[in-house]
């Protein structure tokens, strides 16, 4: 009998916490939380426990599919690379090379998102690489890049505990990243303040000392309302504003304008409550912002973020331990995927595109004879545009599920369905995959090695722990075997561990990072330019990334679609803890499903009596884009005329509603508000 | 202490005794229970921090009966060991008990009484008189109305990882009260109040053998060793009972039916 324990990294949430599987005979039979681990302290929620359920679920794909007269035939990987590589060479000389689009994954490996942008890039040879990010904190990395000049999270999870005040906005923190909660509460123990910025009463409403109930996308307003009562009242760190940031007039002078009576008007959110909620921030030793989707998904996103930024450089909490604007990245590897230049407008790195020294680097590195085009790329969203006007022909996808994860899902069908060529590389057949023309059995995480970037900054492996299941490959082999196969020579690598090296020559911020470390440190956060270096727990200390940090002096905007006699409600989309984004991996896990099997949506008790509808009853919500039957949640947790549906659940899929407009700049949809109307349908 | 251990693992496994020994390995830095065979480096082998090694036990055993191994053994695994063999959940008979006496430092984490095992040769020195400090602190002087409003501010942090139900060596029901929807409703957050843990608190009593790995699993930092300590003093009070210190004796909360 054989028994061992394999120490991983969760593949569900940015929290980052490794944990033990336990194997039996080869098996993976259960999950064994890891107590010396920095993140989870021997502690995991209900996804992390129940992490290989979905592994061994009956529906693996365990063999390459190739699409016959609309119906998918079994074939060999032999056969289903060769018909990839040669249809992408074929399309390449047909139509060019930003015919194409590739969607790497927040879900893979730092390792294979490498791979992905690397094959984009000097084999298809365009810049049209993205990924999920793109949908959650495509803001985040736009807007802290802009006012500090780096674009993660500045402190890391474990600090959260220590700061004498935490402000969370945008972030069902209990929910979403339970072990960063868990500081949360912890912080709240050692005597912590807690301000909560939310439209809804989540389960964190009952711990805050304020909770503040604002009108859903209003974000940039009320924090100008703060940034306002903490000049009035001298609560701002002049210090630190003169050493260590620029445009402070700027904003002081547009900020006039936010008084509390005016940002009440605009959010919604009491006067007094506002000025209460910005002494208690400003007199705060050490005070830390969290933030999520509730900041980024917006057509504001980006001014939400550079908000707050401005919040946290007005009172001098940046720099410092405990303190920052604190990005919760919701993907195990969306920060990995991001740092690892899955993006059309960065290399690894954040080496922008449009650098030509940067370009000649790659060029170089990568042997190639081709150039890499001086444009940026396609975005998600920008991408389904394009295939749907026909430009963009063939797609390929690893990791990502589009048809769940999308704004506007009517749209994104009828731009994949026009597509010449679709790859999809996946664990299940996905609704994206059911689209394809070949579908490429990937592995999960239990199956392969790897390196996944927790929401900290924080690099850590992922082990192997049982052989993939049926045929299926890892994700980096298949782009590898593609790669090879239209005749390239620079994706010839022995395992993972080799990939992360060359990946250290290219990437400064992981120049420090190789496996050898990871084994005998447990992790390195970056910056880690060397492999003297130790990693870095808080950023910006003593001065910015950019040196001096920016603030930007943004003013409310409106979101794009408000309501209006024919859809009078709000509606607002989000996640819910059992489940996990587009519930591929949750709906497959017995006991997750067994606690929430199917979706809902939120309705105030006093809209419901309105509207004649009871709990449990099944209504319509339909907006512009599309209409979806769903049971009702009657509960106080909504504001009135504000609804709340979480996306994981195909047969009512909340981004049949959302809608795709964008933030200029980030190219982010506006999932968090929309315009919407619910009927009673009487069943 | 660990070097004794070591030895004495080494001697089992080269004696041909036991084909494996249940311990805990350092690995990566970290301390992870680890089957330690014959030929094994053993001076890899950690006595802490605790897992729950009887819950390895009873896995193993139920992967195959036949397999015979020793297992290091505190206080704690011993007695959920013997409330395990008493469910039928494990047969002590081809498990050869490494008894291991708890440090100082390790009893009063877990403010235990009984931080060693009843075998015959124990490693480390059992504290059999040690002085425990009162593991209520301030809550036994709060008024009922007061006790009433801290069980709810702390039952209210749950997010129903179910991990205190996961980690526990007593929880190895095939279908689980908490699961079924019947008693509490699926899919709330919190989970209703206070449901949840009173069921575990119920179910627990006459079988939580007190070794706190509930709230060391807990990620709202609920006091549950608290509340089972509470249930663990009552059943003692009233039914003069403390679970895992006898093989034969049944939970009086049991009823037994003679035909």
């Amino acid at each position: 009998m054989e028994y061992e324990t394999v120490l991983t990294t969760c593949p569900y949430c940015g929290c980052g916490c490794k944990y033990y599987i336990e194997v039996i005979d080869g098996e993976a039979k259960s999950v064994l939380p890891c107590k010396e681990d920095p993140i989870s302290e021997g502690k995991l929620c209900i996804k992390g426990w129940n992490a290989i359920d979905f592994v061994y679920a009956e529906d693996r794909l365990t063999t390459p599919l190739i699409k016959e007269k609309g119906k998918f035939r079994k074939a060999s990987w032999d056969e289903a690379l060769d018909l990839v590589a040669k249809k992408f060479a074929e399309l390449k000389q047909k139509h060019g090379s930003d015919a194409f689009g590739l969607l790497s994954s927040a879900k893979t490996t730092n390792e294979e998102n490498y791979l992905m942008q690397k094959f984009a890039r000097s084999v298809i040879v365009t810049n049209n690489v993205d990924h999920c990010a793109r949908l959650c904190h495509a803001s985040t990395v736009a807007g802290l890049a802009a006012a500090f000049g780096s674009g993660a999270m500045t402190n890391s999870s474990p600090e959260v505990e220590d700061a004498d005040c935490i402000l969370i906005t945008g972030s069902n923190t209990t929910e979403q990243h339970p072990l960063i909660g868990s500081r949360i509460f912890r912080a709240k123990e050692k005597g912590a303040k807690i301000i909560l910025i939310d439209p809804r009463a989540i389960q964190l409403s009952r711990f805050s000392d304020i909770h503040l109930r604002q009108r859903p996308g209003t974000d940039v307003a009320w924090i100008n309302g703060m940034i306002n009562v903490i000049i009035n009242e001298g609560l701002a760190d002049e210090k630190f504003i003169t050493e260590r940031t620029e445009n402070f007039e700027e904003l002081k002078e547009m900020v006039k304008d936010y008084t509390p009576e005016r940002v009440e008007e605009i959010s919604g959110i009491p006067k007094d409550d506002l000025i209460e909620a910005a002494r208690m921030y400003a007199t705060a030793g050490h005070a830390s912002i969290i933030y999520s989707m509730g900041i980024t998904q917006h057509t504001t996103g980006v001014d939400n973020v550079k908000s707050c930024a401005n919040l946290s450089m007005i009172t001098g909490n940046l720099g410092k331990s405990s303190t920052g604007v604190n990005p919760l990245r919701g993907q195990n590897n969306v920060q990995g995927a991001c740092d690892l230049g899955a993006l059309p407008n960065v290399f690894p790195g954040y080496q922008a595109v449009t650098n030509p020294e940067f370009r000649e680097k790659f060029e170089k590195a990568w042997g190639m004879k081709e150039k890499i085009p001086d444009n940026v790329g396609l975005t998600v969203v920008e991408m389904v545009n394009e295939a749907a006007a026909g430009n963009l022909k063939c797609l390929y996808i690893m990791g990502e599920n589009p048809m769940i994860s999308d704004p506007d899902i009517t749209h994104v069908r009828a731009g994949l369905e026009n597509l010449e060529f679709l790859v999809v590389q996946d664990i299940f057949l996905t609704e994206t995959a059911e689209l394809a023309d070949v579908v490429l059995p990937g592995t999960t995480f239990l199956e392969k090695d790897g390196t996944f970037t927790a929401t900290d900054r924080r690099v850590q492996r992922v082990r192997k722990a049982i052989e993939p299941i049926g045929y299926s490959k890892p994700d980096w082999e298949a782009i590898c075997e593609i790669a090879k196969r239209m005749g390239s020579k620079g994706f010839d690598f022995p395992s993972p561990k080799e990939i992360q090296d060359e990946i250290a020559k290219l990437t400064p911020l992981y120049g420090g990072i190789n496996y050898d470390r990871l084994d005998e440190l447990g992790y390195l956060q970056w910056p880690c330019p060397n492999t003297e270096h130790p990693g870095t727990v808080f950023l910006h200390k003593d001065k910015c990334s950019r040196g001096l940090g920016h603030f930007f002096a943004v003013e409310y905007k409106p979101p794009a679609e408000l309501p209006d006699e024919e859809y009078p409600f709000t509606l607002t989309t989000g996640r819910i803890l059992f489940h996990f984004h587009t519930g591929t991996m949750t709906r497959r896990s017995k006991k997750l499903h067994n606690d929430v099997p199917t979706g809902y949506v939120e309705i105030n008790p006093l809209d419901a009596e309105d509207l004649g509808i009871k709990d449990g009853e099944k209504v319509s919500v339909s907006t512009r884009r599309g209409a979806i039957e769903v049971p009702a949640y009657v509960t106080k947790k909504v504001p009135l005329k504000t609804v709340f549906i979480p996306f994981h659940f195909r047969e009512c899929a909340a981004n049949v509603l959302t809608n795709p407009a964008l933030d200029p700049t980030a190219k982010i949809p506006e999932f968090k508000v929309c315009a919407c109307k619910i009927d009673a349908i009487g069943e | 202490m660990e070097r004794v251990v070591r030895k004495k693992v080494k001697e089992l496994l080269d004696s041909g005794n036991v084909i494996a020994v249940i311990g805990l390995k350092d690995e990566l830095g970290k301390t992870t229970p680890y089957l330690f065979r014959r030929g094994d480096d053993v001076s890899k082998l950690k006595l802490s921090p605790h897992y729950p090694l009887a819950t390895v036990a009873r896995k193993l055993h139920k992967a195959d009966p036949e397999y015979k191994f020793a297992l290091l053994c505190r206080g704690c695994d011993e007695r959920a060991l013997i409330e395990m063999a008493k469910r039928n959940q494990i047969d002590l008979d081809g498990i050869m008990l490494i008894g291991i006496a708890c440090d100082e430092k390790m009893a009063r984490e877990c403010n235990c009484a009984v931080p060693y095992p009843s075998c015959d040769d124990i490693i480390g020195e059992p504290l059999r008189d040690l002085e425990l400090g009162d593991p209520y602190g301030e809550f036994k002087k709060m008024s009922t109305p007061e006790k009433l409003e801290f069980w709810k501010k702390q039952f209210l942090k749950c997010n129903k990882c179910y991990g205190c139900r996961n980690i526990c060596p007593m929880c190895f029901c095939k279908e689980c009260e908490l699961e079924n929807g019947l008693w509490l409703r699926k899919g709330r957050l919190p989970p209703d109040y206070p449901v949840y843990h009173l069921i575990r608190a119920f179910h627990l009593a006459g079988k939580c053998i007190g070794c706190g790995e509930c709230e060391k699993a807990c990620p709202a930092g609920i006091p549950l060793m608290t509340l089972n300590r509470l249930v663990r003093d009552d059943m003692k009070d009233l039914f003069d009972y403390v679970a895992g210190t006898d093989g034969e004796n049944v939970n009086p909360l049991y009823t037994k039916e003679e035909f």
